[in-house]
């Protein structure tokens, strides 16, 4: 191949891995809301209020901020409970909810209806305000 | 399994930035080099020799743990001592799997490239370098993402003793 050629093909692939990591980053840690009926986990005592359960595994560094913030929020509040799951103990759970990403944080109210999912390292900003919303409404 | 150490969070950025500007040099000199027609002179092709050496690094800091890659190293004795200490640090073990990722990833492109298969040397340096371009400048994760497919596929399980 020309080394021109080369080169253009080398811009374009930089370019490329720009724009996936710009996509990525804008998904991490947003808020989706979910209508759901609700759902028995086994082995996952649901709190009070709110239980936010977190799907975490071995080598993912964001599972412990998200785990550090998640503690906080429940520290603060206690209709607020957090569970963490580690992927590999609970692979059917995994399965169940399609988690394809480690940290997911799935937002359970009192019912056990699932009522939000958060893919990615939480926004500790985002989720206060979307637990704002839930235990008013609550 | 002990615990893994605990590593300054910009050495791991600064390793994957090395990482992948190395495997971006590799993607360029494979396109201007294509695969050349006879084993013994693919052995030798400048594309083929730097992504033996990566794969290789990547192997010894799968094996070793990342804290002992030849970058985090140099990271550690050049650049830390110049920087204020960090605010936090960071469990090795996510960035250790990234690095046997990438040694898998690198030696199928090794081994197509001796077999004589075309782009196969370009397409996996390619790759390699988008996973360390966007841990390097994005903090994206890769164990987040394989390892859960690994446990997805079945072909990890643990017990919650372990």
């Amino acid at each position: 191949m020309e080394p021109l050629v080369a080169l253009a093909v080398v811009a374009a692939l930089v370019a490329g891995a720009t724009v996936l990591g710009l996509v990525w980053r804008a998904g991490q840690g947003r808020i989706r809301r979910v209508h759901a009926s609700a759902v028995a986990i086994e082995g996952v005592d649901l709190g009070t209020g709110v239980t936010l359960l977190q799907f975490s595994s071995e080598y993912c560094a964001p599972c412990r901020s998200t785990a550090r913030v998640l503690e906080e929020l429940a520290g603060e509040n206690p209709h607020i409970a957090h569970v963490e799951l580690d992927v590999a103990e609970r692979p059917e759970l995994a399965a169940r909810f399609g988690i394809l990403q480690t940290p997911t944080t799935l937002v359970l109210d009192d019912s056990g209806r699932i009522r939000a999912r958060i893919g990615g390292a939480v926004r500790r900003d985002l989720l206060s305000a979307e637990l704002a919303k839930l235990t008013v409404a609550a | 399994m002990s615990r893994p150490a605990q590593i300054d969070p910009r050495g791991a950025r600064f390793t994957a930035a090395i990482t992948a500007v190395l495997l971006l040099i590799d993607v360029a000199l494979g396109l201007v080099g294509g695969v050349a027609p006879t084993l013994a002179e693919r052995v030798v092709q400048p594309a083929f020799v730097l992504l033996v050496l990566l794969a290789a690094i990547f192997v010894w800091s799968a094996a070793a743990g990342v804290a002992r890659n030849p970058w985090s190293v140099v990271f550690r004795r050049l650049i830390r001592p110049r920087l204020q200490p960090p605010t936090e640090l960071e469990d090795a073990a996510p960035p250790t799997f990234a690095q046997g990722v990438g040694a898998f990833v690198t030696l199928i492109g090794v081994v197509l490239h001796l077999a004589g298969v075309p782009y196969a040397l370009v397409i996996a340096a390619a790759a390699a370098f988008v996973a360390a371009f966007l841990n390097a400048a994005f903090a994206y994760c890769l164990g987040c993402q394989i390892y859960l497919l690994l446990v997805r596929a079945g072909l990890i399980r643990r017990t919650a003793a372990a």
